[in-house]
């Protein structure tokens, strides 16, 4: 089994959208701005439902949002 | 402070509230080697009150935390979960120590007990949420 890493572009997302603050995504996601915070920071993978929310708020893929890198034991 | 924080400030004082109100009732009561069902009116009174209303208020307010504040409260209830079952089984193991086995043990020791063994778990639930938020702000 591989581990993997998942990153992801919502802070320069939030700057290319006219400088979007934390808690303006996060009224449109419906989350606090902790939780925008953990993400941007790598610290909280989101559930599936919610990336795909962010992907929309942003009106891109959820590809141009989130990256999963494998890496091999 | 987010939601999730104020619940657990809010269970921490209700704990304490309990503690308040009940407190007395069963030093009385063990002052006054009380028999009988009288011995479980303040534990009745302190679940009831700390119990059911803590309760109720949390389940209403669940649906408003986000999945993140969600997996965290889950978290915390895991290991305070853990604390609650390492409490009543060190508590049982020491009182048969104490008390010996063939000596009676008091009614009143085993509601006790379990009362105080939720509210431990409560204050343990509410203090790892509370590091967890505390810990996040320090590294931002």
């Amino acid at each position: 089994m591989t581990n993997g890493r998942l990153s992801n572009q919502i802070r320069r997302l939030r700057f290319e959208k006219g400088e979007m603050t934390q808690q303006q995504l996060a009224d449109l996601v419906g989350v606090t701005r902790q939780t925008i915070i953990a993400m941007e920071q790598g610290k909280y993978a989101p559930s599936l439902p919610l990336a795909f929310r962010i992907a929309r708020a942003f009106g891109v893929p959820l590809e141009s949002v989130f990256q999963y890198e494998s890496v091999s034991p | 402070m987010n939601r999730l924080e104020k619940m657990a400030w809010g269970n921490i004082g209700g704990v304490i509230l309990c503690v308040i109100i009940t407190g007395p009732g069963i030093w009385w009561m063990v002052g006054n080697n009380t028999k009988g069902l009288v011995v479980l009116i303040p534990f009745l009174v302190s679940g009831l009150i700390g119990g059911l209303i803590s309760y109720l208020k949390n389940m209403k307010r669940w649906a408003k935390f986000d999945e993140r504040e969600q997996k965290i409260a889950a978290k915390a209830r895991m290991l305070s979960g853990s604390v609650f079952t390492i409490f009543l089984w060190c508590a049982t193991f020491t009182i048969f120590f104490i008390v010996g086995a063939n000596n009676p043990v008091p009614a009143w020791l085993l509601p006790a007990l379990f009362l105080s063994g939720i509210f431990l778990m409560v204050f343990v639930q509410s203090a790892v949420i509370l590091a967890q938020f505390a810990k996040e702000r320090f590294n931002d």
